[in-house]
């Protein structure tokens, strides 16, 4: 939670010599964290994020709370001028008051009644503070309910005292239907479980805690105020405050959970101020109801235990010094120690761990050294994927690729969307849906990049997700590549350079009936697949746990021949319909003494073959390579009906 | 034979003193001293000859043969003096020779695998679609938390599981720490777990996906100094040695004590520039575990304690000095004009 607090308001309750810069600095190494420090209108401002759990610090009270016990640490004096407002009134009038609570949803309801305000205008140093803090200035009435929670950090709010039909509140949980409308003339139809005040005869007539309603809002007309703390259960404040997203400062301090025991000197506080600025006068007796107050929580550690986790030894005298500034009461009996939290850390400090943290950040982590670990290491990996995905990356950058990151999320015509997960919130119908494929997104990632290229290659290695019945989806790992401005040879090229030649995966092309999908086989099974679109564009997705299983690093040796092979090119002219991968078989298993053969050439339906015969005995001589050739020929000629050039 | 030879000579360097170029003379190579050229084609006509004649006609066409080939040499040394002193430009742009591209989130991923596993870490990738029990429940975060509102998760359209409650798309790497706990079973664990992320961010300067990087230090006598070693150490060996880190209070449900980890500015050395705060950086979080997430993974807490922290893979290649990547969503970019500069 990010809150603005004012350094002239601030030195009224911490008196140090300490610069804003001092205290900025000091108190971001220690404590709450200020973000930004702002000069504005004579003032300085500090603008601090607050976590969750130390809604302690979000009052200007708190805040210098933590600065009196920080400060002094970088020997900057400091000390806290602490929340005594005056408890003695002088009460002119005995107006009826009180309340009918249920304490497991409210902890503490206080309230007084104050009459004969003769001023209402709110006085400018007031307006600059709230206005620092961001808080429009209305009225001095509303104003000081701001202000005393700005000031203490506990909300509060004033209601039209004659506008209380029967000058009680009846808390209660709301029904659902009901419906209520804020001050601010919103009007919102509740769902049942939000702590409502009823008026006795089932009227709304507040939303504790978050917003106060029209039908009991202080106006120019209000002539008594009935000045009201409440302390709610945060649950049930958030819950109410996210459903109908009424996001008040009130709400968002609510719901962090503010200690019951301030209420007091905030309803003090509070009346101290309209006695001052609004020279009104307290007509009734201050009401408080706080059925069960908390019991005083200790919590028990020890020296060892604090030393375990700093891995520094630390003096007993320095543990308590720090403790105590922070208002805990640590208790020593020998090295164990007892410590009584304060009822405004009550709900964050809970374990021994809770405690060592105090002491540490206040002790400072900059004092603390950095050691590596030296104890044994843990087993690898079993089956470690990542090197061969590197390795695989590196490849088809080699091979020209550009790797790319699309995004997971996608439309629905990107996959059939009965089967696919889809999100409860997306973003948009173009992020939706959780891809079965990699080819979609690439493509549209290639087609946005028209006219920049002549060929194109990009690839990607993501996962896609195949819903499970019952358990997670399957995070399959893909290998996707897409290629625009490619012959198909050229594709096919790269994938046999890649799979055959760089990893040792020999593999086979097939096609598969009736699809256009030409699998990727090894030993006949598909571990992916290429198809060239209608548009020119060839894409691929090919398993990337299939090349794990089949990667080997290593090829069996061959030796080399002690006598040189004979190379010759042999052209025939192959009409459609053969499949030239059939004929280079044919060629190869015509004769034993075939070493090799490639394609060397292609002209129309011309098509060259680079024959390497060899024999490992001896150099073949011219003689013998033409039986061969022979034999070659008549195979052709027999199966194919085919005559060389 | 001894005239064929004497002819055979002459034209030989007749022909060659003529060739053109280097090509005619390779030519010439073949036909007069080739395995079938013509000086070859006579040695078959030495059966025709007595003894005597043929020791004659050896050293002759031994003669001949070595008399061809020192013309060609030497005309070869010709056409070379002749390039050497041709005008040759070697200011001409060199052939481009284009490789492809590894995107910089893959690189920068590598990197910092590398270091960590220079120091023990077993790198893992834990799943993207997780249960809320793996990503807050086991990480103390209860139902309904204000706190949960900082990680703004994506939620799955699917019926919850009764234990783990509902499938979402992980807001942070968080979520493999128990996976771990369960999978190595027994301490120590060294895990760097480097995985996507998403975040139901709306505002423009954010992109829904992102990259983090996790890791999970649990052993008996696991502090808060081992913690500040292992960041020191891996912001030292990305960034150079002079960068300093500092830890500073910070609250997370899943850690305790936590921190909110900074690194000294890469861009301006810790002078102060308009990227950092005061020379400083913020990385992101870590925290000693809580022992409630111990716990839960099954880690008995009262003898082993850990560390933790989280940080996004692109913060750290956001804070690399001379990349100048204007806002992080750039790198999702599928422009192969920017794609190529990788």
């Amino acid at each position: 939670m990010d809150i603005t607090i004012s350094d002239n308001w601030l030195r009224e309750y911490l008196q140090t010599k300490a610069t804003p810069k001092q205290i900025s600095e000091y108190l971001s190494l220690c404590g709450p964290s200020i973000e930004k420090v702002e000069e504005k209108d004579g003032d300085i401002l500090y603008h601090v994020e607050i976590t969750t759990n130390r809604i302690d610090c979000v009052g200007v009270y708190g805040f210098a709370r933590e600065a009196a016990a920080i400060l002094p640490r970088f020997k900057i004096p400091a000390k806290l001028k602490k929340l005594n407002p005056n408890n003695k009134i002088n009460k002119i009038d005995n107006l009826p008051f009180s309340v009918v609570s249920d304490e497991s949803i409210v902890y503490r309801t206080l309230g007084v009644v104050l009459t004969n305000f003769k001023n209402r205008k709110t006085p400018d140093w007031m307006q600059k503070r709230l206005l620092a803090c961001g808080v429009r200035s209305l009225n001095a009435i509303v104003d000081i309910t701001n202000y005393v929670m700005l000031e203490t950090g506990h909300p509060c709010h004033a209601f039209d005292y004659d506008k209380i039909k029967y000058k009680k509140f009846f808390i209660r949980l709301s029904k659902k239907g009901e419906k209520v409308t804020s001050f601010d003339e919103k009007t919102y139809e509740l769902t049942g479980g939000d702590i409502v005040f009823d008026d006795g005869d089932g009227e709304i007539i507040d939303l504790p805690g978050i917003i106060g309603t029209k039908n009991s809002v202080v106006g120019p007309e209000t002539k008594r105020v009935l000045l009201f703390i409440d302390n709610n259960n945060p649950t049930r404040i958030r819950g109410t405050s996210m459903k109908y997203t009424i996001r008040t400062m009130a709400a968002s301090i609510n719901e962090k959970g503010v200690d019951p025991d301030l209420g007091k000197s905030a309803l003090l506080r509070g009346i101290e101020l309209y006695q001052k600025v609004c020279r009104a006068e307290v007509a009734s007796a201050i009401y408080d109801d706080y059925p069960k107050p908390a019991a005083v929580k200790t919590v028990i550690t020890s020296k060892a235990f604090i030393e375990k986790i700093l891995g520094v030894d630390i003096a007993k005298d320095d543990i308590t010094k720090i403790l105590t500034s922070l208002e805990f009461s640590p208790v020593w009996k020998a090295e164990t120690l007892s410590v009584h939290v304060p009822s405004f850390r009550a709900r964050d400090i809970e374990i021994p761990e809770d405690i060592v943290e105090e002491i540490a950040r206040v002790y400072g982590y900059f004092n603390l050294p950095s050691r590596l670990m030296e104890g044994k290491l843990p087993d690898p990996l079993y089956k470690s994927p990542f090197s061969l995905e590197w390795k695989i990356k590196n490849i088809i950058k080699a091979l020209g690729g550009t790797e790319v990151y699309t995004l997971s999320l996608v439309p629905n015509n990107y996959l059939d969307a009965e089967k696919a997960l889809s999100l409860k919130n997306p973003i948009g119908p173009e992020s939706k849906y959780l891809r079965s494929d990699l080819v979609h997104s690439l493509v549209t990632a290639l087609k946005e990049n028209k006219g920049d290229y002549e060929s194109l290659f990009m690839f990607e290695l993501a996962n896609v997700y195949l819903q499970t019945v019952g358990d997670l989806p399957e995070e399959k790992l893909l290998l996707g590549m897409c290629f625009d401005g490619y012959k198909y040879v050229q594709v096919k090229g790269i994938l046999e350079t890649l799979l055959n030649d760089q990893l040792n995966i020999p593999v086979s092309f097939e096609k598969d009936p009736p699809s256009e999908k030409i699998n990727i086989s090894s030993a006949k099974t598909p571990i992916g697949y290429l198809t060239e679109r209608d548009d020119g564009i060839i894409v691929s997705e090919i398993d990337s746990q299939a090349l794990q299983k089949l990667y080997r690093p290593l090829r069996s040796f061959v030796s080399i021949p002690k006598h040189p092979p004979q190379i010759e090119d042999l052209t025939l002219n192959v009409p459609a319909g053969v499949e030239i991968a059939k004929i280079m078989q044919s060629i190869k298993s015509a004769s034993n003494l075939v070493s090799d053969i490639g394609l060397s050439g292609t002209y129309k339906n011309s098509f060259t073959f680079r024959v390497t015969y060899q024999n490992p005995e001896k150099t073949l001589t011219d003689d013998e390579v033409a039986g061969q050739r022979n034999k070659i020929r008549r195979v052709l000629k027999e199966k194919y009906s085919l005559e060389f050039k | 034979m001894r005239e064929e030879l004497n002819n055979l000579k002459n034209n030989a360097l007749a022909q060659i003193i003529d060739a053109k170029n280097e090509d005619v003379l390779e030519e010439l190579r073949i036909t007069y001293l080739g395995r079938n050229g013509n000086i070859n084609e006579l040695t078959k006509e030495f059966k025709n000859l007595n003894d005597e004649e043929k020791k004659e006609m050896g050293i002759l066409l031994n003669e001949t043969k070595k008399t061809i080939e020192e013309a060609i040499s030497s005309k070869l040394s010709e056409f070379k003096k002749e390039k050497s002193n041709a005008w040759f430009d070697y200011t001409i742009p060199g052939k481009k020779y284009n490789l492809g591209h590894i995107h910089l989130i893959s690189q920068t991923i590598e990197e910092i695998s590398n270091v960590f596993e220079k120091i023990g870490f077993v790198r893992v990738r834990y799943p993207e679609v997780e249960w809320d029990w793996y990503a807050f429940g086991a990480l103390n975060f209860p139902v309904d938390h204000p706190a949960r509102d900082e990680w703004e998760t994506f939620f799955i359209d699917t019926k919850p599981h009764p234990k783990f409650g509902a499938m979402l798309l992980t807001p942070h790497t968080s979520s493999g720490q128990v996976r771990e706990m369960q999978r190595v079973k027994t301490p120590p664990i060294r895990m760097i777990n480097i995985a996507k992320c998403y975040r139901r961010q709306s505002d423009v300067s954010h992109y829904p996906m992102f990259h983090q990087f996790e890791g999970l230090v649990v052993d008996e006598g696991i502090n808060i100094t081992h913690l500040k070693g292992t960041l020191d150490y891996f912001a030292k060996s990305v960034f150079g040695q002079t960068v300093k880190t500092r830890i500073r209070p910070y609250h997370f449900q899943f850690t305790e004590p936590s921190f909110e980890v900074d690194f000294s500015c890469t861009i301006c050395g810790g002078k102060g520039c308009k990227l950092c705060k005061e020379g400083w950086l913020e990385v992101g979080g870590s925290g000693m575990v809580h022992p409630n997430v111990l716990k839960a993974g099954g880690i008995d807490a009262k003898r082993y304690s850990g560390f933790a922290f989280g940080w996004g893979v692109e913060r750290i290649l956001m804070m690399k000095p001379g990349l100048n990547i204007p806002d992080l969503r750039q790198l999702y970019s599928t422009d192969v004009r920017y794609l190529k500069q990788f």
